[in-house]
């Protein structure tokens, strides 16, 4: 997958390229007609530039973690899902363990993020991890290590961060606009003459920020493309030697119509499925950045036999009926053929509503566990979880009546 | 979770594994469609969707209680009677975070629950369900 990795790289060069020749022209044109000086304009762009690029690479896994409400956990937090994350980290060979996050979310997605191999994060929500089974849930994760293995993170990090501050400059400009253009604006421009030429000009800039901003989410729209859904689902097939694990894993992703709460345009790209889908909205598959998924299910799915690369390579040529493939005919042989393994034995094709239940409340109490919440187990039987916030008031149990101190 | 009444901090109730929001100033309880999911799949009752649905579908109440809002997505929530003459309100979210069950009704639920017969529906589990783990009130 070397030139997957070179082609990223050089992806992400052009992205940073092209945001700096951006910037720099924004800032002659501001300090041209604010100050009349292009130059000093020019020097205030690349410094912020400079920035935001530095920010960027060293802060955009932790900007983005922060942004979607991801919280870390350690081992003794998740048994399970911190060890598949360390199945697939040994499977994948990479050599840090990458950090493992919690969203807080019913929503069912998970994304990873990271500068490079060694700094590497995966996120996944509560409402994913207690829905689904082992197999499942390595699957998934696998993907994600996938990701982390193909460099394809720093390239999503960074178009994410720079992507969300122009989001956030046309937000404010079309603010400026607005008031500028009804109250302060005018009132300027009636007493001076002089002022009334800036306003008009920041006008104009924001104006041209609020067309642009859309077009750089295209841009990146086409930076993540799907091929690199499609590279990582081949990995993941690769690193479980199971792919109906994520198969399933996707049908259940697909089912679900609850879109994640923290997600905007700029990290829609990251998730594992696209974060917006709605109720009764059909997705527009052409401007999608995610291949449709019932696609990617039945690639999964025709791989008989074997999990190599190749095989993946072969399943895709099958499904979409096209020549050429999706890994590059140089690196299919480095890996033989794979077979499948069988699958794990706690999953059953149809599970018993006590798993499920019992994987609702691990998950569920751990977010309380994060959240400070106190368990007082009542002599009934029922258990109480208390928020923080009632610690010290007088806690009655519903159902048998007793009263405790919380 | 705040309440959607009386605005107070709610605690959790862990009854038989499966989790209610209570609150304890104004006893009202949310019933989360994650949670009513397990419930119903507990006693072999697969369709959550069609019991959210037949509770939806319910006709609208003309009641003066006061329009409450979803703890989960802050929307209006609809409300139903689902208590023929014996007048229960609940409120149910339009977009199925859960259904919220005001202090009374609990009480007024438990009341017309015991002079039936019990039901096999899935509506029928949900309130009696409630009805067990709110033995003390």
């Amino acid at each position: 997958m070397w030139e997957q990795i070179r082609s990223n790289r050089l992806r992400s060069i052009l992205l940073v390229a092209v945001m700096g020749a951006f910037l720099i022209a924004l800032g002659w044109l501001l300090g041209y007609s604010i100050a009349a000086n292009g130059i000093a304009g020019v020097v205030i762009a690349l410094a912020v530039y400079g920035l935001l690029n530095l920010v960027a690479y060293f802060q955009g896994d932790s900007i983005l973690l922060s942004v979607a409400g991801a919280r870390k956990i350690k081992r003794e937090d998740h048994p399970r899902l911190y060890n598949v994350v360390e199945e697939m980290k040994i499977a994948s060979g990479l050599e840090k363990m990458p950090d493992v996050y919690i969203i807080d979310d019913p929503a069912l997605n998970a994304f990873a993020t990271g500068r490079d191999i060694n700094h590497a994060s995966v996120a996944i929500t509560s409402g994913l991890l207690q829905k689904l089974n082992r197999d499942e849930l390595q699957g998934v994760i696998a993907h994600e290590i996938g990701h982390v293995k193909n460099r394809d993170v720093l390239l999503m990090a960074m178009c994410s961060v720079l992507l969300g501050t122009i989001v956030i400059i046309s937000y404010y400009g079309s603010r400026i606009m607005m008031f500028g253009g009804t109250s302060g604006g005018s009132r300027r421009s009636s007493r001076s003459g002089g002022g009334g030429g800036g306003a008009a000009i920041v006008m104009v800039v924001a104006l041209l920020l609020m067309i642009l901003a859309p077009i750089f989410a295209q841009l990146i729209y086409l930076a993540i493309s799907r091929r690199r859904e499609y590279l990582a689902d081949a990995s993941s097939a690769l690193y479980t030697r199971y792919p109906e694990g994520l198969a399933s894993a996707l049908e259940k992703l697909a089912s679900s119509s609850v879109p994640v709460k923290n997600a905007n345009q700029a990290t829609a790209p990251m998730y594992i499925v696209n974060p917006f889908k709605s109720r009764g909205l059909k997705m527009n598959e052409l401007t999608s950045t995610h291949p449709p998924i019932q696609e990617r299910i039945r690639i999964l799915r025709t791989m008989a036999g074997n999990v190599s690369p190749a095989a993946y390579d072969q399943a895709f040529r099958q499904v979409k009926g096209a020549k050429s493939g999706i890994i590059s005919p140089q690196a299919a042989p480095l890996v033989g053929a794979v077979g499948i393994r069988a699958a794990s034995a706690d999953t059953t094709p149809l599970e018993p509503s006590e798993e499920k239940i019992t994987r609702a409340r691990e998950v569920s109490d751990l977010m309380y566990k994060l959240d400070d919440y106190r368990v007082i187990d009542c002599n009934c039987g029922t258990r109480l979880k208390i928020p923080p916030a009632l610690r010290g008031k007088t806690i009655r149990c519903p159902h048998c009546g007793r009263s405790y101190q919380a | 979770m705040i309440c959607p009444t009386c605005k107070h901090h709610m605690f959790v109730v862990e009854y038989q594994k499966i989790e209610l929001d209570y609150c304890g100033n104004c006893q009202g309880v949310w019933f989360d469609v994650g949670e009513l999911e397990l419930m119903l799949g507990s006693v072999g009752i697969g369709e959550t969707k069609s019991v959210l649905d037949s509770l939806l579908q319910s006709p609208p109440a003309p009641t003066n209680e006061k329009k409450r809002k979803c703890p989960i997505c802050r929307r209006t929530m609809k409300k139903a009677n689902i208590g023929g003459t014996d007048h229960v309100i609940i409120d149910t979210c339009s977009r199925e975070d859960g259904v919220w069950f005001d202090g009374g009704e609990v009480d007024h639920l438990v009341k017309f629950l015991s002079g039936k017969s019990p039901e096999k529906s899935g509506t029928a589990k949900v309130f009696s369900f409630i009805k067990e783990v709110f033995q003390a009130k």
